[in-house]
C-alpha cells in the first residue's frame, strides 16, 4: 500500500495513539541527548539529529526486571513479570539502519528457547521507518549492503518528500493495518519527488569476502594490531543496533529483590571470567577478536545474517577510535 | 560567531614529531613510540604504538589529537609491551597523569622518554573530526588550560606557541553555576546526569588513574556497588569514582570526552580539584609527590568536619 | 507455578533434601522440586547442565551430576569459589533455591550400548561424569568393561569418596584412583601419579571403547595423546567444556567458543570436535 501523509497528519497520527494509549516511541531529547525513548506529545519528537542509541531498547532495554524473589525463612516465593509491561507499542522516525538491525535480532532471541521479553514486544510493536537525508564520514550502511532508503524491518516506511509531507510504504499487514485504522490521515500518493537521501561515502564490502577469511584466521597479528589500543568499555555494544549481549543478575536485600537482565558486552574483560581466575578472553585483542567473528561470522555461521548494520555509532563514540568500517574493509581487500 | 584558533604550528609540531620518533627507533633509544595517527575519517586522529622507525610517517599531531596516551603506560594495559625505554607524545595535560602515576610509583621517569607538544587546544567530544578548532568547538579543559607548554620532557619542539585566547572557563563556570543551587536542586541535576548512565564503563576505562588490577565496582565478593545501569547504581559509581580521583585527578578529562551520555564527569573532578585546593592548597599533576593529600594525615589538616 | 510459564528465565523451585561435603570447599546439594508434579516430569540426559539460583546472589551454571536413573531428586555438585557458590553453600537442609533447565546436549549413551567404557576424571571434575558413571551402573547389562580413572591433587581432594568405595568393592567396575606425587597420606591404597600417566599404565583396549574425559585443561591437554598412542580415534573420546554462562539458552553471548555455543551445541563434546575449535575455553 502506497499512501501520502502530511507533516501536520503525522503529528495527529501520533497525538491520536497517544491519546488513544498506545506507546509511542520516538527519538526525542533527554537531558540534551538524542534517545528513542516513549513521547507524550508527537512535538518531541526530533529526526534531525542521529540518537545516541539504537532502537533495539524499544525491544531489548538497557535493564530490565525478569523476575522478583521474597525470601521467609525457609520458603521463597518467585514473582513473574507483569505482561501489561508489553504495551502496544508504534515505533516512529526509526532510521534505516536502526530498523535493519531488528528482525536480525528475531534470530537470537526466537532460536529454540523464546525470549518473550523480546519477541511479545516485537509483537505488539509497529515500527515506522524514515528514510535518512543525513550521513556523515562515520556512516557506512551502503558498505554493509544496506541504504539510506533500506526498508528492511520497516513496517511502514516513510520517505520525505520536497515540499513537505512523506510517501508512506506498507510492508506488512501491521504497517497496513495502522493506515487502515486512520485512513483519513492519509491521502494518495503525490507526484512529489523524494528529498535527496543521505550518501554515506563508503562503498560496498564485500561480506562474503570477509567472512571467508575470518572462517581461516582466527589467530592473525590484524587482532594485535586493531586492538591493542582497545581500551575495553563497552561504549561500542552499548550503542550497537545489532549487538544484544547482557547480563543476567540479582539485586536486592536479603529478605527481597529483582534478578535482572541487563547489557553486557564482549569487550569487558569480566564477561567471560571464571570464578576460578581463569578467562579464555583474558587479552583486549581477543575480545575484540570476538566482536568481529561474532558480528560477520559467528552470526552468519548460526542464523546466515550479518550482525552490523553500518549505523557507525560505534565508530563515532569509540574512545580511541577504532573503526570498525576501516576493519572490515581492510579484511575484504585480504 | 566563532573565533578561530589558531593551530598552524600543529604542521610543523607533526613534522618534529616524526623526525624524533624516527631517530629514537633507529637509534634503539625506545622500543616503542606512542602517539597519533591519522584514520579513515576525515581529520581524525587515534592513538598508534609504532616500533619501526619506518612508521614514524604515520604519526601526526592535529585538534583531534585528544587521547590522553599515558593510559597506555599503566599496567591496567597488560596487552602493551613494557620492555625498555618507551616513547611518548604529551599534551600538557597528559604530563600531568604521567606526573601523578610516577609519584604513585606507576611508573619511572627514566623509563620514559617524553615527547612534549605545545598545544594551543583539541577538540570537543562533540566536534566532527575535521572541524576547525575554534572558541566553541575546543573541548571544555583547554578552556581554563594552565600547561599550554609540557615542562620537563625529554624534546619539545620548537614552535612559537601563539598567545591563548581568553576564553570563557567553562568547569568554573559551571561550578559557580552549581554551587549556587541549593542542595536539593544540585541533587536533581546530579540525578539526572546519573540517570543517564549505561555502564558502558568508558569513562574508567580510559582514565590514567584507573589501574586498579581489579575495580571495586567489579568485585561481587560483597556486591559494593549493584551492577546494573539503574538509578542507585549508577550514583554509587559516579561517587566512588569521584572520591577515587580526588587528590589525582588532574583534569584531562578523558572520561567526560568519552562518555556516550554526555555525563559532564570532569566537573565531579574539578569540584573536587577545587576543594583540595582550598582545603591543601593542593594542585595534582604538577610535581612528583608520593604522598597526596588525602593520602596523609597533618595536624594542620582541617578538622572542621569533625562536628 | 513455573511449569507452563513463557519466561524462560524463570527458575523452578527446589528444596535441599541433602547435603554432602566431598571436600572442605566442594559441596553436593540434592535437590527436590517444591512442585510434586515436576519431580516425575523433570526429564533430563546424563551431561546436561542447569542454572542454579542463589536467590539475592544470583545463578551460577553446572552439570546435573545425579544420573537419570534415580528418581525424585536431582544432585548439584560445586566449589565455593564464587559470589553465587559461596551463597549456595550457606543454604541448609530444607531451605529453598531455584533451578533452570535441563540445559545443553548430552552423551550420546544409547550409541554407547555393547562397548567398554573408560571414565576419566581429575579434581573437581567427576560430577560431570558421575552422572554417566551411574547411568551405565544402572545400566550395567547394556555395557562391556566399565573402567573409572580419578585422581586428585590430594588424597582431601577426591569427591565422590564414599562413592568411590563402593566403585571399588563392585566386581564389574575397574577403579585406578591416583593422587598427585606428595598428595597420599600413610593410609593411601590407591594409585600415586597424574592421570595422564596413570591411564597409560592402566592402559585400557581401544578397542570397541569410548573414553570420556573430564578435568582441567592441563589434564586434558596431556590426556588426549595418551588415548592416542592407545589407539582411541577422536571420535572414541568425548569431553565437556565448562565456558561461563549467564543465560544458558543461546542468548546472552559468553560462552561461545569460536561459533560453538557451549550452552547450546554443548557441554558434550567429542575430541575430534574440541580439537576443530579455537583455543577459547
Amino acid at each position: 500500500m502506497q499512501k501520502y501523509i502530511s507533516k501536520q497528519n503525522l503529528n495527529t497520527l501520533l497525538d491520536t495513539m497517544i491519546a488513544e494509549g498506545t506507546r509511542v516511541v520516538a527519538p526525542c531529547l533527554n537531558a540534551g541527548i538524542p534517545l528513542y525513548e516513549p513521547i507524550k506529545s508527537a512535538s518531541e519528537m526530533v529526526t534531525e539529529l542521529l540518537p545516541r542509541r539504537s532502537s533495539k531498547e524499544a525491544f531489548f532495554p538497557v535493564c530490565e526486571d525478569i523476575m522478583s524473589y521474597a525470601k521467609e525463612g525457609q520458603h521463597v516465593s518467585l514473582k513473574d513479570i507483569d505482561p501489561s509491561r508489553f504495551q502496544e507499542t508504534v515505533l516512529v522516525g526509526v532510521r534505516p539502519c536502526d530498523a535493519a538491525a531488528i528482525p536480525v535480532l528475531d534470530a537470537v532471541f526466537s532460536w529454540d528457547y523464546k525470549d518473550e521479553f523480546f519477541l511479545e514486544r516485537r509483537k505488539k510493536t509497529t515500527i515506522i521507518g524514515l528514510a535518512c537525508t543525513d550521513a556523515d564520514d562515520a556512516c557506512f550502511c551502503s558498505a554493509v549492503g544496506l541504504s539510506p532508503g533500506e526498508t528492511k524491518g520497516s513496517d511502514l516506511f516513510l520517505t520525505p518528500l520536497e515540499g513537505g509531507g512523506y510517501a508512506c510504504e506498507t510492508f506488512s499487514d501491521k504497517g497496513e493495518a495502522l493506515i487502515t485504522s486512520h485512513k483519513e490521515l492519509f491521502s494518495e500518493q503525490t507526484k512529489a519527488k523524494a528529498l535527496p537521501l543521505a550518501e554515506p561515502q563508503t562503498e560496498k564490502i564485500d561480506l562474503k569476502k570477509v567472512k571467508a577469511w575470518l572462517d581461516g584466521h582466527f589467530e592473525d597479528p590484524l587482532w594485535d594490531c586493531i586492538a591493542v589500543r582497545c581500551v575495553g568499555c563497552g561504549a561500542c555494544a552499548f550503542v550497537c543496533p545489532a549487538c544484544h549481549c547482557f547480563d543476567i543478575v540479582d539485586e536486592g536485600t536479603e529478605k527481597a529483590g529483582k534478578r535482572r537482565k541487563s547489557w553486557d558486552a564482549c569487550g569487558f574483560w569480566k564477561f567471560t571470567h571464571h570464578a576460578s581466575g581463569h578467562n579464555p578472553r583474558n587479552l583486549q585483542p581477543k575480545r575484540y577478536r570476538n566482536r568481529i567473528m561474532h558480528k560477520f561470522k559467528y552470526y552468519d555461521d548460526k542464523f546466515g545474517q550479518t550482525l552490523c548494520s553500518g549505523c557507525g555509532r560505534c565508530v563515532r563514540i569509540c574512545p580511541v577510535g577504532i573503526d570498525i568500517a576501516a576493519i572490515v574493509e581492510e579484511i575484504s581487500k585480504k | 560567531m566563532t573565533q578561530p584558533i589558531d593551530t598552524s604550528i600543529y604542521i610543523a609540531i607533526t613534522e618534529a614529531i616524526r623526525d624524533e620518533a624516527k631517530r629514537l627507533l633507529l637509534e634503539g633509544q625506545v622500543s616503542a613510540v606512542i602517539g597519533y595517527a591519522g584514520a579513515r575519517r576525515k581529520g581524525s586522529a587515534q592513538p598508534v604504538i609504532i616500533s619501526q622507525a619506518e612508521d614514524a610517517a604515520k604519526l601526526i599531531f592535529s585538534p583531534a589529537s585528544v587521547n590522553n596516551l599515558a593510559l597506555y603506560l599503566t599496567k591496567a594495559k597488560k596487552e602493551i609491551p613494557k620492555n625498555g625505554k618507551i616513547g611518548i607524545v604529551v599534551k600538557g595535560c597528559d604530563l600531568k597523569a604521567i606526573v601523578g602515576l610516577m609519584g604513585e610509583s606507576q611508573l619511572k621517569r627514566e623509563e620514559l622518554y617524553l615527547i612534549g607538544v605545545p598545544c594551543a587546544g583539541v577538540l570537543a567530544s562533540t566536534a566532527q573530526p575535521s572541524t576547525g578548532l575554534t572558541a566553541e568547538t575546543i573541548a571544555p579543559k583547554c578552556t581554563e588550560c594552565n600547561a599550554h607548554l609540557p615542562a620537563g620532557c625529554d624534546y619539545v619542539p620548537n614552535v612559537q606557541l601563539p598567545a591563548p585566547l581568553q576564553l570563557e572557563e567553562k568547569y568554573i563556570a559551571e561550578i559557580t553555576r552549581l554551587e549556587a543551587l541549593t542542595p536539593v536542586e544540585r541533587w536533581a541535576y546530579w540525578k539526572e546526569q546519573f540517570a543517564k548512565c549505561i555502564k558502558c564503563y568508558a569513562c574508567r576505562q580510559v582514565c590514567p588513574f584507573c589501574f586498579c588490577e581489579q575495580c571495586l565496582c567489579d568485585r561481587n565478593k560483597p556486591q559494593m556497588v549493584e551492577s546494573t545501569p539503574r538509578p542507585a547504581g549508577n550514583t554509587a559509581w559516579h561517587i566512588v569514582r569521584a572520591m577515587h580521583l580526588a587528590g589525582r585527578c588532574a583534569g584531562c578529562a578523558e572520561c567526560e570526552r568519552v562518555c556516550p551520555m554526555d555525563i559532564p564527569l570532569n566537573l565531579l573532578n574539578r569540584k573536587m580539584a577545587k576543594e583540595l585546593k582550598e582545603l591543601y592548597a593542593y594542585e595534582a599533576g604538577f610535581e612528583v609527590n608520593d604522598k597526596g593529600p588525602l593520602s596523609t594525615f597533618d595536624e594542620k589538616d582541617d578538622q572542621s568536619f569533625i562536628k | 507455578m513455573c511449569n507452563n510459564n513463557k519466561n524462560i528465565y524463570l527458575p523452578y523451585l527446589a528444596t535441599v533434601a541433602d547435603v554432602i561435603d566431598e571436600t572442605p570447599d566442594v559441596r553436593t546439594l540434592r535437590l527436590v522440586f517444591q512442585d510434586e508434579q515436576l519431580i516425575e516430569s523433570f526429564a533430563y540426559r546424563a551431561g546436561q547442565f542447569a542454572e542454579y539460583s542463589a536467590f539475592g546472589a544470583g545463578e551460577s551454571t553446572f552439570c546435573i551430576a545425579s544420573s537419570p536413573t534415580r528418581k525424585g531428586y536431582i544432585e548439584c555438585c560445586f566449589r565455593s569459589v564464587g559470589r553465587v557458590t559461596e551463597e549456595l553453600r550457606r543454604l541448609e537442609i530444607g531451605d529453598t533455591m531455584g533451578v533452570r533447565g535441563p540445559y545443553g546436549n548430552s552423551y550420546p549413551i544409547e550409541e554407547f550400548y555393547g562397548k567398554n567404557i573408560v571414565f576419566v576424571a581429575g579434581g573437581i571434575a567427576l560430577p560431570p561424569l558421575r552422572t554417566l558413571i551411574w547411568n551405565c551402573l544402572d545400566l550395567r547389562d547394556k555395557f562391556g568393561e566399565i573402567t573409572i580413572v580419578y585422581g586428585a591433587r590430594t588424597e582431601a581432594d577426591l569427591v565422590y569418596k564414599r562413592e568411590l568405595n563402593e566403585w571399588q568393592e563392585r566386581k564389574d567396575v575397574r577403579l585406578v584412583k591416583t593422587v598427585d606425587p606428595g598428595g597420599n597420606g600413610p593410609e593411601w591404597d590407591g594409585r600415586v601419579g597424574f592421570v595422564p600417566t596413570i591411564l597409560g599404565e592402566t592402559a585400557p583396549a581401544a578397542v570397541n571403547t569410548i573414553a570420556l574425559v573430564c578435568g582441567p585443561p592441563i589434564m586434558i591437554k596431556f590426556t588426549l595423546p595418551v588415548l592416542e598412542k592407545l589407539g582411541f580415534s577422536d571420535e572414541q573420546v568425548y569431553t565437556t567444556l565448562e565456558n561461563r554462562m549467564k543465560c544458558g539458552l543461546g542468548k546472552c553471548g559468553r560462552c561461545n567458543v569460536g561459533n560453538v555455543y557451549v550452552c547450546k551445541d554443548g557441554p558434550v563434546f567429542t575430541a575430534k570436535q574440541v580439537k576443530a575449535m579455537p583455543m577459547e575455553f
